[in-house]
């Protein structure tokens, strides 16, 4: 399959189940809810180190949230419930809590639940106060400026991490530019987070390593100073692969935002440079999703435009 | 929806236990059936069909009280989760006591204990509330742990005693020791406010319009501060159909008095201000 002049390769992503929480962080502006934002999605890249990806979903509207306000949604993804909840707390605890003006609210809703208030409450000192407003419990923690509101818990639900798209181009300068073009299309969408610097990857990984103590490692079949090795599978003219990894809630959020982000560089076509785009294709042993490429570009035209 | 209609025939002036009412529409109980029902009028015992007509199946769909009036107690009492009273008139002592989340209205007032130890639910009150709405019963250790009441008119004293939890929302005005003993919860009114005001009062919230005229010494001010939580509380406040919809949506500027710390009470009240 060729779009534009851009070859599509016959693989596909391969992708991970995880558990994903939204929250929604208010303040009293853009500017301090951003900084709340920011600090709680940094060092958030992958659960490889981090224990949780996390990134800004979108900008909330006064009128859409809880108090009011301004606010920025968030989404955080782990392996699992326990570090989930653990990092939720801690980034919380550290990153909002500390924030001027700042409040937290549940993004999701349901009957799973994860703690959100529940413990950072303690951080008042037996000052905090609970208010049951309808059917959620919100804490009031004294702050030095005034009261931090923060829900009890917040819902967490199944979700899907490690979605992926690989960009090959002629030279660094062409893999940005398709890169920031995806970037910017796929961040238009709800449900899905890139939780990398700038949502761009230059250090993929493929899974294991020659050293016993390291699960992942520099996925060396995509590196242009290993051209000469036989495993590489960069041609003659590309000097230097690129990815956007996509976390989603749902495989078709998932879906959605690769086909964006493939539609996104395929409008840039071979005249900027850009001459492949593969997926992440473990042969199975990181994840039971399985995102087609080329399934994706012929099915999702017709199924979300 | 069509509505099952009871409707009182009797005169007497003794007074009547409604729980048959509630747990015939608990149980969905058909009219022969909840006719039957034994019925203690006084002295004399009778059946709920000698005192009262019932023109349909009493069950979640919604249940009407035609006539009632102050001598009839424990109307609404134990309603469960999708059940709905309308009481047309007055209702007496003990009314929605443990509702357990039903819907009762009462187009009239009601007397003592209203709401006593309801746990969840609603209690619309379109008159006048009277004294010990949404406490205890007499000697329990917990009031209203859940639910809301909201009272079109005045309530009476002693308001909110030893209140749990949930909501109380008063239109008009509220007697003396309002919130007395209350464990946790929140009071508002839009009118006046009688004496001693959140006495022995270990949590939660009284939310006034004005400063009542003797804040007790065992409250603190706290100075003026906006409460983001408060956008939350008027939200839910706004939901029903009362003039607590005038207040607008976004204030969150109060002055703010904690107590009672005579009991190491650490509860608050908050006058809006601007």
């Amino acid at each position: 399959m060729i779009i534009n002049g851009v070859e599509i390769e016959d693989t596909f992503a391969e992708a991970f189940s995880m558990r994903a929480t939204r929250v929604i962080i208010t303040a009293i502006n853009y500017k301090w809810a951003r900084h709340a934002a920011e600090t709680m999605t940094g060092f958030a890249t992958s659960v490889i180190g981090c224990g949780v990806e996390a990134g800004i979903e979108k900008v909330i509207g006064n009128h859409e949230t809880p108090d009011g306000r301004p606010g920025i949604s968030v989404l955080l993804f782990s392996t699992d419930k326990k570090t989930l909840e653990k990092q939720l707390q801690t980034r919380i605890g550290q990153c909002v809590l500390t924030c001027p003006t700042t409040a937290v609210f549940p993004g999701m809703e349901g009957e799973d639940q994860i703690a959100l208030g529940k413990n950072i409450r303690y951080f008042g000192d037996g000052f905090q106060s609970s208010k049951k407003i309808g059917d959620k419990r919100f804490w009031r923690i004294p702050v030095m400026d005034g009261e931090f509101l923060c829900a009890e818990t917040t819902g967490y639900q199944k979700a899907i991490g490690g979605g992926n798209i690989l960009v090959f181009a002629r030279g660094i300068s062409h893999a940005l530019l398709a890169c920031e073009a995806a970037i910017d299309a796929i961040g238009m969408l709800p449900n899905i987070i890139m939780p990398f610097p700038g949502g761009g990857v230059r250090s993929g990984s493929k899974v294991g390593s020659k050293y016993k103590f390291l699960n992942a490692s520099t996925n060396h079949p995509f590196c242009p100073t290993l051209k000469g090795r036989p495993d590489n599978v960069l041609g003659k003219n590309i000097e230097a692969a690129m990815e956007i990894v996509i976390d989603g809630l749902t495989k078709e959020d998932v879906t959605l935002a690769m086909y964006r982000g493939i539609e996104a560089i395929c409008d840039l076509g071979k005249s900027q440079g850009i001459e492949k785009i593969t997926g992440g294709n473990y042969g199975g042993n990181l994840g039971p999703h399985h995102f087609h490429l080329r399934e994706i570009m012929n099915e999702s035209y017709n199924r979300y435009i | 929806m069509s509505l099952t209609t009871v409707t009182y025939k009797g005169s007497t002036k003794q007074r009547l236990d409604m729980r048959w009412l509630s747990q015939a529409i608990n149980e969905s109980t058909n009219s022969d059936t909840a006719k039957n029902l034994s019925l203690q009028v006084g002295n004399e015992k009778t059946n709920v069909g000698d005192v009262f007509d019932i023109s349909g199946p009493l069950s979640n769909q919604g249940v009407v009280l035609e006539n009632s009036n102050p001598s009839m107690d424990y109307l609404g009492h134990a309603l469960k989760t999708d059940t709905e009273l309308s009481v047309k008139g007055d209702a007496g002592h003990f009314t929605g006591a443990e509702l357990a989340g039903g819907k009762l209205i009462i187009d009239g007032n009601v007397q003592d204990y209203a709401g006593c130890s309801m746990s969840k639910g609603l209690i619309e009150i379109t008159g006048n509330g009277s004294d010990y709405l949404g406490s205890a019963y007499a000697g329990a250790k917990k009031g209203m742990s859940g639910g809301t009441i909201l009272v079109h008119g005045n309530s009476g004293n002693f308001t909110g005693d030893l209140l749990r939890r949930g909501t109380i929302m008063v239109v008009g005005n509220i007697g003396d020791y309002c919130a007395s003993r209350m464990i946790a919860g929140t009071i508002t009114n839009l009118g006046t406010i009688g004496k001693q005001v959140g006495v022995g009062m270990r949590r939660g919230t009284i939310l006034l319009p004005h400063k009542p005229k003797d804040v007790l010494t065992g409250f603190h001010d706290c100075g003026r501060h906006n409460l983001g939580y408060l956008t939350l509380l008027l939200h839910e406040l706004r939901q029903y159909q009362s003039t607590f919809q005038s207040l607008h949506p976004m204030r969150r500027r109060v002055q703010r008095y904690i107590g009672d710390t005579t009991v190491s009470g650490q509860g608050e009240m908050l006058i809006w201000i601007g």
